[in-house]
């Protein structure tokens, strides 16, 4: 069949930033939905705010309540949310109580009540919160309907009069797996929450969404006064297409680590710049974002060590300005201290930043206090999130400079502790260096993507003017990487030294 | 005690019924159409249990108010005992004020709960002729 033959369903805003992306462009019209999960963990609220995205007096919505929280209090609750509309109530969305129905009859009854206010409203949108409190009674009378039949029946008859259904549901993890109820609807919504250590973490996952692809996996949501946000794993990047960014390089403004690197950083890199304290890590990177606003390319620091005002006086003081910049709406430097955010969220943040002022370089300073500053419970997702992050981002072109602090080792050499090299394209090692009794830096890259780069081992200083590179390769040294090295000529005259030789015995 | 807008709200609402009574030859007494409606509005927002909880609370608290309401009760249906049952002896004593206190609980007690701004909005879209629009306490103040 082809696309011209097949029926188009419309998709329906489902009301969440970031709800859209992640059920694949919205909500199938016209199909039948669940929203499962525990008591608290924003049913009804997401339902509240796909209600009133939709609800227009050409489109009501009737949103029936069942057993549990009564519409007052409801009512009561959910106006505080800045999506709630007074003005829709009551001719775009007319809320009706089925609680004596539902004690004094049975489903069949129900059903038969629903039935009317649908024919008599015409309603595009069908809420029903929460169905499974009508399956918590008891039902003494034999043949009565059960809740498999009623819903079954009312997602026919909701479905041929046209309206899009919610059915709100509260159920328990281990109940979603062979349950027949889900087999029923068009669309399966779960949100979970659990508490790790001293945070809350909801994720929803779209168990099921007939008609279209959705993103799979659980995305963290967070609920605000503006009701719920979801952050899909994606982060609203997949409908990019991947730039292909050409052999264009980005400079440092430091002529001598360009050529180190080949003529700059390939746009589109993830760099990582990694050294104990004090090595210069942060002013590389600030001299890589104050280079590019030089050039006229919109950037983003996210900081989280200290404060944007701290972080654009250092660059001063180096003869850096970022305050101009930053004026202009050209950089922006965002201070994440969330504590209790999702890893997600957290880079949700840094994305609509990119996103809105077109951001071409990134600089993460540092990856350490990025994982410090998200919740112990989200730090197990860090690395594979940072993945997602970095690669979608690098997607669409944005150069981004990571910087890590990695514990010296005069015996080791390695580049990040946190195993995440495997996310950069080229890296920078910063180290101490013991020389003539004097602890100096050195400075090497260690890759690169294209592979042509500098093997020099360089040293440098951190003067007023930033990161100064000086002189040659230290090529009269060797084992510079131990941070002990040994200087070349004094190892050839140790060995062309002759042996001492011992006196001879007497005798 | 309850604040004017709503004791004002309640003789709008009384008053408009008053001026159907009049037209409709009703033999009905406006307290007692007020509340009727007021009664179905309510109870298919709130459920007729939600509705009598409401209504309970709104008759105490007039009570206190108004002593000559002393005999009414909320029946489990959420009907008011002295509306239907005891009409003549609402009648017969026609305390306007005691009325005008009943209906302005209720809505008190709504607009405790739900807010000023939905409570209008359902009033309204029971009575949509009264011209309920400058009945806001904002509006008031700021006219």
């Amino acid at each position: 069949m082809s696309t011209q033959d097949k029926v188009k369903i419309r998709k329906l805003p489902t009301g969440v930033p970031g709800l859209d992306e992640i059920v694949g462009g919205g909500l199938p019209e016209f199909s039948f939905n669940i929203i499962a999960g525990a008591p608290g963990s924003g049913k009804t609220t997401l339902a509240h705010q796909f209600v009133f995205a939709n609800a227009s007096p050409e489109h009501p919505a009737l949103y029936f309540t069942v057993l549990g929280e009564s519409s007052i209090k409801m009512l009561r609750y959910q106006q505080q949310y800045t999506f709630f509309d007074p003005a829709k109530l009551p001719s775009c969305i007319r809320f009706i109580n089925l609680s004596e129905v539902v004690l004094e009859k049975d489903l069949g009854s129900v059903l038969a009540e629903i039935t009317r206010e649908v024919e008599k409203a015409n309603p595009s949108v069908v809420v029903v919160d929460s169905f499974r409190t009508m399956v918590r009674k008891p039902q003494d009378t034999p043949n009565v309907m059960d809740l498999q039949s009623f819903i079954q029946q009312l997602a026919l008859f909701l479905a041929s009069w046209q309206a899009t259904t919610f059915l709100i549901g509260e159920y328990a993890e281990d109940e979603l797996r062979d349950n027949p109820i889900f087999t029923v609807a068009d669309g399966l919504f779960w949100l979970r929450q659990s508490v790790e250590r001293n945070s809350i973490v909801r994720k929803l996952q779209i168990v099921k969404l007939r008609g279209q692809a959705s993103v799979p996996g659980l995305h963290t949501f967070r609920i605000t006064d503006a009701g719920l946000q979801a952050f899909s794993r994606t982060f609203g990047l997949t409908r990019h297409k991947r730039l292909s960014t050409g052999r264009r390089r980005l400079s440092f403004g430091i002529p001598e680590l360009d050529a180190m690197l080949g003529g700059g950083i390939p746009e589109g890199d993830s760099v990582l710049i990694a050294g104990a304290s004090g090595t210069g890590k942060s002013v590389l990177a600030t001299q890589f974002i104050a280079e590019g606003t030089r050039q006229g390319e919109a950037g983003i620091v996210a900081v989280f060590e200290e404060r944007p005002d701290a972080y654009a006086e250092r660059a001063d003081s180096l003869g850096l300005d970022l305050k101009t910049p930053q004026a202009e709406g050209k950089l922006v430097i965002l201070y994440l201290r969330p504590l209790d955010l999702s890893v997600d969220e957290t880079m949700h943040s840094i994305l609509d930043a990119v996103q809105k002022i077109g951001a071409k370089r990134l600089v993460i300073d540092s990856l350490a206090g990025f994982e410090m500053a998200l919740s112990p419970g989200f730090r197990a997702d860090f690395r594979e999130s940072l993945y997602r992050m970095i690669f979608a981002l690098t997607g669409i072109g944005v150069t981004i400079l990571s910087t890590v602090e990695v514990d010296e080792s005069f015996t080791e050499f390695p580049f990040s502790t946190y195993s995440i090299s495997f996310l950069t394209d080229d890296i920078i090692r910063l180290r101490y260096v013991s020389v003539e009794g004097q602890l100096r830096k050195i400075m090497v890259v260690i890759k690169t993507r294209g592979g042509n780069h500098s093997k020099d081992i360089r040293e440098y200083k951190i003067t007023s003017e930033g990161v100064l590179i000086l002189g040659e390769s230290l090529k009269d040294y060797q084992h510079l990487i131990t941070g002990i090295p040994e200087r070349i000529s004094r190892l050839v005259q140790k060995e062309e030294r002759p042996p001492k030789s011992r006196p001879k015995s007497k005798g | 005690m309850l604040p004017l807008e709503t004791r004002n709200l309640a003789r709008r609402l009384l008053v408009d019924e008053a001026a159907a009574d009049k037209t409709s030859q009703s033999t009905e007494s406006a307290v007692f159409r007020v509340y009727e409606k007021l009664h179905r509005s309510l109870c298919q927002l709130a459920g007729v249990a939600g509705f009598r909880s409401l209504a309970s609370r709104a008759l105490t608290l007039a009570k206190a108010e108004a002593p000559g309401l002393g005999a009414m009760q909320v029946n489990s249906d959420g009907f008011l005992h002295g509306t239907r049952e005891f009409e003549p002896q609402i009648d017969k004593y026609h305390d306007e004020e005691a009325e005008l206190i009943l209906i302005a609980q209720l809505l008190g007690l709504l607009i405790t709960f739900i807010g000023e701004t939905l409570t209008l909005r359902l009033v309204q879209d029971t009575w949509p002729s009264a011209g309920l629009e400058d009945c806001r306490s904002g509006d008031r103040r700021k006219a």
